[in-house]
């Protein structure tokens, strides 16, 4: 299914795919926005809503991992996590932009994201879409990526913790009050009257 | 064990009971990334500035601080002990209060006065070279209180100088003696010594009692012409004072003397010495005019004191003294 099969991180040396981006190898940073730049987008694209704000999000996460690259690097290398990296620094993006945007995900889709998408026009055309949207942007930011990660991308909850920096225990009670939380809404959309 | 909550549970796209909602959710879908993104992304990186340097950790920053303001204070209080002890603030229009004053503004109670320091042994006096404060004598003395004014004048002066000139004897006495025993010549015991500077102070005093009693007999006339309404100037009555202390006498001989030929020069040395060996003889005829008889400097080293005697003229019964 487009946008929503299971993901798996591409079986990546990371640690030499960081040494080449150190030594400003143009083809390695290529070989790691084909990796990871699509399930940036897709989980940025998840907790805002916003098509164009999530093409910028992932292109500045790339853009992080050519600027330190030196220093992730320096890491040992059985502790550089490249995609976790990468997930942690997309979402903290995302959360900036909402606080500064002062917008949450259920608003309306900026018009100009409508403007030339045909693909996300039609989308928006879909109401079981639109159901689903305003159900995750009704969760709080932190519950909101603990379900993309778990749900969407069907991250283990460890590798979901790593990635919002968070305690393996604190993340599953997060993500038990996530689940709660969504289940509670879905019940109460269903009883005002199905999807809208 | 508390219960289990079903809510809870992962969201199963194969439960039954999460059927309805994983097909919402499931058509929550991304869209694709953009064409040409990555090229996007490797052309933004030309222009993409320096990463800054990471941030210092909170905890080392903060030691940093604290190390940095005791190195501060700690360098305030050298430089402040520098400055109080080579007393720079004493010159600096601060005003400081002292440890007692700050103590006694915190408790309120002034603490004792501590025990004055005890005082160094005072220097030897010496003489004072400012002239003191005089009342200023204008015109013509023409009153008994002006002439007493000037009288008055004059003796502080006279006394000033008696003092630089004992002081100056006693120095030259002192000197011969240093020189003499460093040359290896016999020197006057600590005992003769003391007996030497009696007899000079009473010869001093004896002479100081005749130049008194001139100049009292000068003054008497001095304050009989002005009790006669006649005006006097600072000149006569210096004259006076002059002829009645054989300055102007004494001042001649050391002006005829400078003027002779080195021959004539040592003829009047020969001549002075045999004189004063006649005196001497006399003096040892006439045992009670030997306790009265000054010694001067000559008699410890008469080359020394010619060669003062030639430039300084004296009176006769103390060459060394000048006027």
């Amino acid at each position: 299914m487009k946008g929503l099969a299971p993901r798996t991180d591409p079986p990546l040396d990371e640690a030499a795919l960081v040494a080449r981006i150190t030594a400003r190898e143009e083809a390695a940073l290529r070989a790691a926005i084909d990796a990871y730049a699509g399930v940036l987008h897709r989980v940025v694209y998840r907790m805002m809503g916003d098509a164009h704000e999530a093409e910028d999000i992932a292109q500045e996460a790339m853009l992080r991992l050519w600027d330190n690259a030196e220093k992730l690097s320096a890491r040992n290398p059985s502790e550089i996590k490249l995609a976790a990296w990468l997930k942690r620094v997309a979402i903290n993006l995302a959360y900036d932009r909402l606080r500064l945007l002062g917008r949450m995900s259920d608003a309306d889709v900026p018009e100009r994201a409508d403007e030339d998408k045909l693909a996300d026009a039609k989308i928006e055309e879909n109401e079981e879409h639109a159901a689903a949207r305003a159900l995750i942007a009704a969760l709080p930011d932190r519950q909101r990526a603990a379900i993309i990660l778990t749900y969407y991308e069907e991250l283990p909850n460890a590798e979901a913790a790593d990635v919002l920096d968070m305690q393996l225990k604190a993340f599953e009670s997060l993500l038990f009050r996530a689940r709660a939380a969504l289940r509670k809404a879905f019940q109460a959309q269903t009883a005002e009257g199905g999807v809208t | 064990m508390s219960e289990r909550d079903p809510s809870t549970d992962p969201i199963g796209r194969g439960s039954d009971g999460d059927a309805a909602l994983t097909r919402v959710l499931d058509a929550y879908r991304a869209p694709e990334l953009s064409a040409g993104f990555a090229d996007r992304v490797l052309a933004s990186t030309a222009d993409r500035a320096a990463p800054l340097p990471s941030a210092r950790p909170a905890q080392q920053g903060r030691w940093r601080s604290a190390r940095r303001l005791v190195i501060g204070a700690a360098a305030f209080g050298a430089l402040a002990t520098t400055a109080a002890a080579t007393g720079l603030l004493d010159d600096l229009p601060i005003d400081l209060p002292s440890g007692e004053q700050v103590w006694a503004t915190i408790t309120g109670n002034p603490t004792p006065q501590a025990a004055p320091p005890p005082q160094r042994a005072a220097p030897a006096a010496i003489p004072p070279t400012v002239p003191m404060a005089e009342r200023t004598i204008e015109g013509p003395i023409d009153s008994p209180e002006e002439l007493e004014e000037a009288f008055k004048q004059i003796d502080e002066r006279r006394s000033n100088r008696r003092e630089t000139r004992q002081s100056n004897v006693d120095n030259r006495i002192d000197r011969m003696i240093e020189r003499r025993r460093n040359e290896g010549r016999p020197v006057p015991s600590a005992e003769r010594e003391e007996r030497m500077k009696e007899r000079l102070e009473r010869a001093r005093s004896r002479r100081e009692e005749n130049q008194t009693q001139r100049l009292e007999e000068r003054r008497d006339a001095l304050r009989e012409r002005v009790e006669q309404g006649e005006e006097l100037s600072p000149e006569d009555i210096l004259r006076e004072e002059r002829e009645a202390l054989g300055v102007d006498r004494l001042r001649g001989r050391r002006d005829e003397l400078r003027s002779l030929s080195p021959e004539e020069r040592r003829e009047r040395l020969k001549q002075f010495r045999e004189r004063r060996q006649e005196r001497r003889e006399q003096r040892l005829n006439d045992p009670q005019n030997e306790a009265d008889a000054a010694p001067n400097a000559q008699e410890l080293d008469e080359p020394a004191a010619l060669e003062n005697e030639l430039s300084e003229p004296a009176p006769p019964d103390s060459p060394t003294e000048i006027f």
